[in-house]
């Protein structure tokens, strides 16, 4: 019988699409010559989630805007809450009020965690680990109770970091909250360091990513770091107060999956130090300029343009805003870490690989598709 | 006060004739003529500006420009320069710094061919990132009414739900 089989053809290429309906993708496709096992070239073949922020906020008022901004990355709206409203308070010259500034940075760090956290558990379930992926996403509900306590919304704040400020002070005992959280965090991180030998296996010295590739392809952030370069926005351009608080930045060098993997758990650890720092040194006081206390629908923003650049959990965010003195902004362009995470570098990263490391490099990047095709 | 931001300034002044300001700490703004883009740009890349922060267009649609901005960051130095240089909005054709930057400057500027309609000479791919079957204007130009466009091709006055856009 065994004889009657032909052999497979010499030519064994085919195209096989990643996505972008694919449980393990997310919302982007990419589409991969394969020759036998060994992926040849891949080409991202981004728009599934195509909205068009830039010129939907060219169309709208700074309020509106905050709203929008959510909507940027699914994973972590309150970080580009930030940048959207940093970028407006810069333009109109705001000067936020302490204890809104430390309000942003706890939001915005707690955020990150839970990002972390998803990304850890889409790790997981990428190299095959499935209890990882409900692990992190029970976790992550603890967080989801916070922001739901704080701003309202379990996912989405709705602009809960708005321009002058935030949207309301934190209800009564949300600090002790937040502590209590913190200790299912550290509970959390303590899981994701028990000895793995599955995740090690796929995961070392996969998707490797030289520093100078890196540069070269404009990775940012996480990536970067695990790459052994030593960069972060949050030190090298501290924004709000993150030049009073005491942090590390993680590096590694190998620049392999396992090294991203491994700088996403530190970087929680060093996001639990920030919140209990600035929850210890939360001043009283306002927490929204009174231009703000009410939200306008027309605000004039001054002639101008500001480039803001932020850390978030993904790398390097920013906003680039133009001002016509308008009441909406003239241009509002936004550079999302993904664009380049997902397109140059994960090509790069995909040509060479074999087709059962295709999801561990994937998600090894911490990638949003909505950030990327905004 | 001399500092590492005004000093670059005054470099980059002398080198190249050309207008900028220092807006605040770590950031500078210059401006260029589209000839002496590229020569600029590599200069900037061999003084540390490793790293294309991003690539944008601001259409000015009375003054009938495009305005491109180079947002470029120095790790070493910690600084934000950008660079910005004025292209004519009817023909907006200017040189790639995809040479200078590679693979970083190659996805800028793809994604600003298709939402602008910006002609990169030198860019390797042009090929349209986001929308597909796309035969229309470069859609993120300021005359281009998108929700203008979104009535007449997909709303309809008939229907109860849709005819309020209408008023």
């Amino acid at each position: 019988m065994i004889d009657e089989i032909e052999p497979a053809p010499k030519d064994s290429d085919y195209d096989f699409y990643f996505g972008p309906a694919h449980p393990g993708s997310g919302n982007f496709g990419v589409k991969l010559k394969i020759d036998g096992e060994r992926v040849v070239s891949a080409r991202a073949d981004p728009g599934y989630l195509h909205r068009g922020f830039e010129k939907l906020m060219e169309y709208r008022t700074p309020i509106q805007n905050a709203v929008l901004s959510d909507r940027l990355c699914v994973l972590e709206p309150l970080n580009w809450n930030l940048v959207h409203a940093e970028a407006v308070d810069e333009l109109m010259g705001i000067d936020v009020p302490e204890r809104a500034k430390y309000i942003r940075v706890i939001m915005a760090e707690l955020s990150r965690i839970q990002s972390h956290i998803i990304w850890y558990g889409v790790f997981s379930i990428g190299t095959g680990f499935d209890t990882g992926f409900k692990m992190a996403f029970g976790y992550r509900d603890y967080i989801l109770d916070l922001f739901e306590l704080i701003t309202g919304g379990r996912v989405y704040p709705a602009g809960y970091i708005c321009p002058g400020g935030v949207r309301r002070d934190f209800p009564n005992g949300a600090r002790d909250k937040i502590l209590k959280v913190l200790d299912k965090m550290d509970e959390m991180i303590k899981l994701e360091e028990l000895e793995n030998p599955a995740l090690d296996v796929r995961a070392k010295g996969v998707g490797i990513l030289k520093v100078k590739d890196a540069i070269r392809l404009g990775a940012t952030g996480p990536v970067l770091r695990g790459s052994g370069m030593k960069t972060d926005v949050r030190k090298d351009e501290p924004y709000e107060i993150y030049d009073r608080l005491d942090f590390e930045v993680p590096v590694r060098n190998e620049g392999d999956a396992y090294a991203r993997y491994w700088i996403g758990i530190e970087e929680m650890k060093q996001s639990i130090k920030i919140v209990k720092q600035a929850l210890e040194d939360l001043p009283d006081g306002e927490v929204t300029v009174p231009e703000f206390k009410r939200p306008k629908v027309k605000v004039k923003m001054p002639q101008g343009e500001v480039y803001i650049r932020n850390e978030v959990a993904r790398g390097e965010a920013a906003v680039y805003m133009v001002s016509d003195e308008g009441s909406e902004p003239y241009r509002c362009k936004i550079r999302g870490p993904d664009f380049l995470h997902m397109i140059p570098v994960l090509e790069c990263l995909l040509k060479g690989a074999q087709i059962a490391d295709v999801p561990a490099i994937y998600w090894s990047l911490n990638i949003c598709p909505a950030d990327m095709d905004r | 006060m001399v500092t590492k931001e005004t000093e670059l300034l005054d470099e980059i002044k002398s080198e190249f004739k050309v207008d900028g300001r220092v807006q605040r700490k770590q950031r500078i703004w210059v401006s260029t003529d589209k000839n002496k883009l590229i020569e600029m740009c590599n200069w900037l890349k061999d003084h540390g500006f490793v790293h294309l922060s991003a690539v944008s267009v601001t259409d000015w649609l009375e003054d009938g420009k495009y305005e491109l901005t180079y947002h470029l960051w120095s790790y070493d130095d910690k600084i934000l320069i950008t660079v910005k240089t004025k292209i004519d909005r009817e023909k907006p054709t200017i040189s790639s710094v995809m040479p200078i930057w590679e693979e970083s400057a190659q996805i800028h500027e793809r994604e600003l061919h298709e939402l602008f309609g910006v002609k990169f000479k030198g860019n390797s791919d042009l090929v349209p990132l986001f929308l597909e079957d796309w035969g229309g204007p470069p859609p993120f130009r300021k005359d281009f009414d998108w929700r203008n466009y979104v009535r007449e091709e997909y709303y309809s006055k008939e229907n109860e739900r849709e005819k309020v856009y209408y008023d």
